[in-house]
């Protein structure tokens, strides 16, 4: 199945035009920077510790549209660039992890989006708010981390 | 003056931290999770002043504001960015120096975005007063973009040289 994928005419083209690779390269880099930013700012003011000038709604009200525009292009050029390479990726213990992480934090993103509007409506930030900030934080830094120990362990992209 | 920069990098190569990012399986990946973690915080928080000053996006709040908001926390992850890109120029210094897409980005795109971007992000105070904000910045907005899409593409293209 892997094969057949990396095998397919639009995949080998991706993969075989250097600049079009390069781009979808960029592109996921640009849009992961991107949505865990904006996450991340939105994660330390839930914490306390950013933008205390602007209620977590307002922020989470500007921010998250581009949070979830960025996700959305980051699995996009992911998936292509997973693709160009579908038969050495899809065994991949480190990128399983990846994947498993990046789908936690996404879980936790979507409780900090949900708990923010009743979060601000309580005159102190409930506890339960900043553990499931900070844990939204640790686990979008351990996406990261996953995706650069791919390479080291792996030898792979 | 070339080898000047020369014996800079190979004493950089030489130092504590450029060996153990260089030789420890450790190393490179928690440093360049340094560097990425920075820019996360670095590139998101730019943009979302860009995209606002482009006027996309939603505008209860002014461009003013929110660049205000995202003020500390966008320097903060400068830091980190630099600290973590310090680390890994260190691992294998003398052949960044030598690197040609490596040269664009370190020598001619960082400081160019970097320069707009103050200038952008001292502009904004005043562009950013009303909820819909002139031409020129969604102008600057733009150019601020462009620029750190040049900068992702020199890095992007290091490892082909």
């Amino acid at each position: 199945m892997w094969e057949a994928l990396e095998q397919s005419s639009w995949v080998q083209t991706v993969a075989q035009t250097g600049w079009l690779y390069a781009s979808v390269s960029i592109l996921h880099y640009l849009t992961f920077f991107w949505c865990v930013g904006s996450i991340a700012v939105i994660d330390l003011r839930v914490l306390g510790v950013a933008a205390r000038g602007r209620t977590a709604s307002e922020l989470a009200e500007v921010l998250f549209p581009w949070a979830w525009t960025g996700f959305g292009l980051a699995i996009l050029s992911g998936f292509l660039m997973f693709a160009t390479d579908a038969g050495d990726w899809a065994p991949d213990r480190v990128f399983h992890v990846k994947l498993l992480v990046i789908l936690l934090a996404v879980v936790a993103t979507v409780l900090v989006q949900v708990g923010v509007p009743r979060w601000d409506a309580s005159p102190t930030v409930p506890t339960v708010a900043k553990i499931v900030a900070a844990v939204s934080l640790l686990l979008w830094i351990g996406a990261i981390l996953s995706a650069s120990e791919i390479p080291a362990l792996e030898g792979l992209g | 003056m070339y080898s000047v920069l020369e014996a800079f990098a190979r004493w950089l190569e030489s130092t504590w931290w450029g060996t153990d990012v260089r030789t420890t399986i450790w190393g490179y990946p928690f440093i360049q999770l340094i560097h990425f973690s920075g820019l996360s915080l670095w590139l998101g928080t730019n943009f979302a002043l860009d995209l606002r000053l482009l006027g996309l996006g939603k505008k209860r709040q002014t461009a003013a504001q929110l660049r205000n908001a995202l003020f500390a926390w966008n320097w903060i992850g400068f830091c980190v960015v630099v600290l973590g890109g310090f680390l890994l120029f260190s691992s294998t210094a003398t052949t960044f120096i030598l690197n040609p897409a490596f040269r664009w980005k370190l020598g001619f795109f960082v400081p160019a975005a970097l320069a707009w971007h103050i200038f952008v992000q001292w502009k904004a105070l005043g562009w950013g007063q009303t909820p819909d904000t002139p031409p020129v910045a969604r102008l600057a907005g733009l150019t601020e973009v462009v620029l750190w899409l040049c900068v992702i593409t020199a890095a992007v293209e290091i490892p082909n040289y």
